[in-house]
């Protein structure tokens, strides 16, 4: 489990998702001294920003509020399993469910709830008919003339409901069994899909089906300085080589001369195992603990600073092939967490990572309006990336915590070992390819 | 942000005599906004952001653009040039405080 911090009671009001700054501002003031001395795994003391610590305020009336980025949802999911290695909790039990009798299903509520997106939305994996469907993704199948199947009522509720009883391997959430959907609203979404009675119109714009939609085709060159402001930050990380910190040492006193020279090759060792700290480190870990103990400046993890000098050092090594160490006994069993760490199941939603990012289920299908990556297809090596509709620099950690909130499962902090040796796993998938950092993603 | 006025411009690499480029430059700058309060008063400060950018090529005025308000911090601009000869491109960059910054790139044929 991760720590829970009791600290006064802010009353934060649930009137827009602006108020989370406060909150983390707030927490940030309360949450901070770490030491600094090597610690093993497991016990691992985050030297994140506060907002990045994946830490749970509980007010004086026991209101519970999970501590996350800006903008970003503050609800709590203590109740769900998630990546925490020490977290044992099975994933929610195969639950059979009978259609409730005698409750007449509404297929105008059942079409609202369908596309509701505090909900599902639905059409996040499945196309239904309807210009407002926008835009649907396809993990799942086109549901388009699925009354045509003339399948029961009481199977398709039960399908809803944990459809794992149906398809053990399904990706489908429980929607019944995690209480997302109530009996009720099961019972309209099954009345509006025996609505839908094929043949089906063809399509006026191509891109509102994900069967036919153009792939995206990316942002242009994502190293030229004037297309991605990444680059730019990259190169005003510069300033911090060369300027001393508070123990009157400079990046460049160890590793003398420009980054792009002396950090050649680094990055693509990481994340490597370190033997000083006993774990697995990405590049922002170990920086966040190396610029603090040689110079004795803080690079919190998820601070501009770490990231704009992580972006700076994986430049160092652009057209570099990765080399992870795959082999030592110590680095395979790493692996093999972060293998299991993919495939494990989590959150409200009982989703795994394979859910989305492998040929097998969602990889290269759409997710709403997002195409989803591959794993196989090496998913870490332009990362740490711009990403356009955040205008925001993110790492990898930021991009696992992110899809976590989604999943309902509460994040862990950006320099938890999980996340490591998740990103230990990810980039086997990278190795002998080229790093092409920093990426410019939506 | 202490680069305020580097500039970066990109040409294609290998030109030939005749072709339309289409040229990219950027001016690091911190564009200060205007911003109004409750009322939609403005509220005084310091507004500071990029109002005009000229570029000339050969000596002579190829493009300008006016800005009537800010459009982003490290403002980048586009702008397609018909490459006849070889010689400097400059790109001028002026802010609302008069700040005047320059770049060049010199455009060659392969």
């Amino acid at each position: 489990m991760r720590s829970v911090l009791a600290l006064p009671d802010v009353r934060l009001r649930r009137v827009s998702l602006r108020a989370v700054t406060l909150a983390a501002t707030l927490a940030g003031c309360a949450l901070a001294t770490h030491d600094s001395a090597p610690v093993a795994p497991g016990a691992w003391v985050s030297r994140a920003i506060p907002e990045a610590r994946g830490e749970v305020r509980v007010a004086a009336d026991g209101t519970r509020t999970a501590v996350r980025y800006k903008g970003w949802t503050t609800r709590d999911f203590a109740a769900f399993r998630t990546y925490a290695s020490d977290d044992a909790r099975p994933q929610p039990p195969v639950q059979k469910a009978t259609m409730p009798a005698g409750v007449a299903g509404d297929p105008k509520k059942g079409r609202a709830l369908f596309l509701d997106r505090q909900k599902g939305p639905c059409t996040g994996c499945h196309l239904v008919p309807g210009a407002d469907v926008w835009p649907a993704g396809n993990v799942g199948p086109d549901l388009s003339a699925f009354a045509d199947r003339k399948l029961a009522d009481a199977y398709v509720y039960q399908q809803l409901w944990d459809p794992r009883v149906i398809y053990p391997q399904t990706v489908m959430p429980p929607w019944g069994a995690q209480r997302i959907f109530t009996p009720e609203e099961l019972v309209n979404l099954v009345a509006y899909l025996q609505t839908l009675h094929g043949p089906v119109p063809p399509e006026a714009d191509d891109d509102r089906n994900p069967f036919t939609r153009r792939r995206p085709t990316g942002f242009g060159d994502n190293l030229d300085p004037t297309n991605n402001p990444a680059v730019i930050r990259a190169e005003e990380a510069q300033q911090l080589w060369g300027a001393r910190g508070p123990k009157g040492k400079a990046c460049a006193d160890c590793h003398p001369g420009e980054p792009a020279q002396a950090m050649r090759g680094v990055a693509t060792r990481y994340p490597r195992i370190v033997a000083e700290y006993g774990r697995v480190m990405s590049l922002e870990d170990f920086l966040a603990v190396h610029g603090e103990t040689t110079t004795g400046r803080a690079l919190p993890s998820e601070s501009a600073a770490n990231v704009d000098v992580s972006v700076m050092i994986k430049m160092a090594s652009n057209g570099l092939p990765v080399a992870v160490d795959t082999t030592s006994p110590a680095a395979r069993a790493a692996i093999d967490r972060g293998r299991a760490a993919f495939y494990r199941r989590v959150g409200e939603r009982n989703h795994a990572c394979a859910d989305c990012h492998t040929p097998e289920h969602g990889a290269n299908k759409f997710l709403g309006g997002r195409f989803l990556g591959d794993v196989n297809a090496g998913l870490t090596r332009h990362f740490p990336t711009w990403r356009t509709s955040q205008d925001e620099i993110w790492d990898m950690r930021k991009r696992f915590q992110w899809c976590m909130t989604p999943l309902g499962a509460n994040m862990l902090a950006a320099d938890a070992v999980e996340y490591a040796e998740l990103e230990l796993f990810l980039t086997t998938f990278d190795v002998g390819k080229p790093i092409n950092a920093p990426g410019i993603r939506h | 942000m202490s680069d305020v006025g580097k500039i970066r411009i990109r040409v294609p690499a290998n030109v030939k005599p005749g072709d339309v480029v289409r040229v990219r430059c950027l001016v690091i700058h911190p564009m200060e906004r205007i911003e109004r309060d409750a009322q939609g008063k403005i509220i005084d400060r310091n507004y500071n952001y990029i109002t005009r950018v000229t570029a000339t090529y050969l000596g002579k005025p190829v493009v300008a653009f006016d800005l009537t308000q800010s459009v982003s911090e490290n403002p980048a601009f586009s702008f397609a040039l018909k490459a006849t000869a070889p010689g400097p491109l400059t790109v001028t960059f002026v802010d609302t405080h008069g700040g005047k910054y320059e770049g060049t790139a010199n455009i060659a044929f392969a």
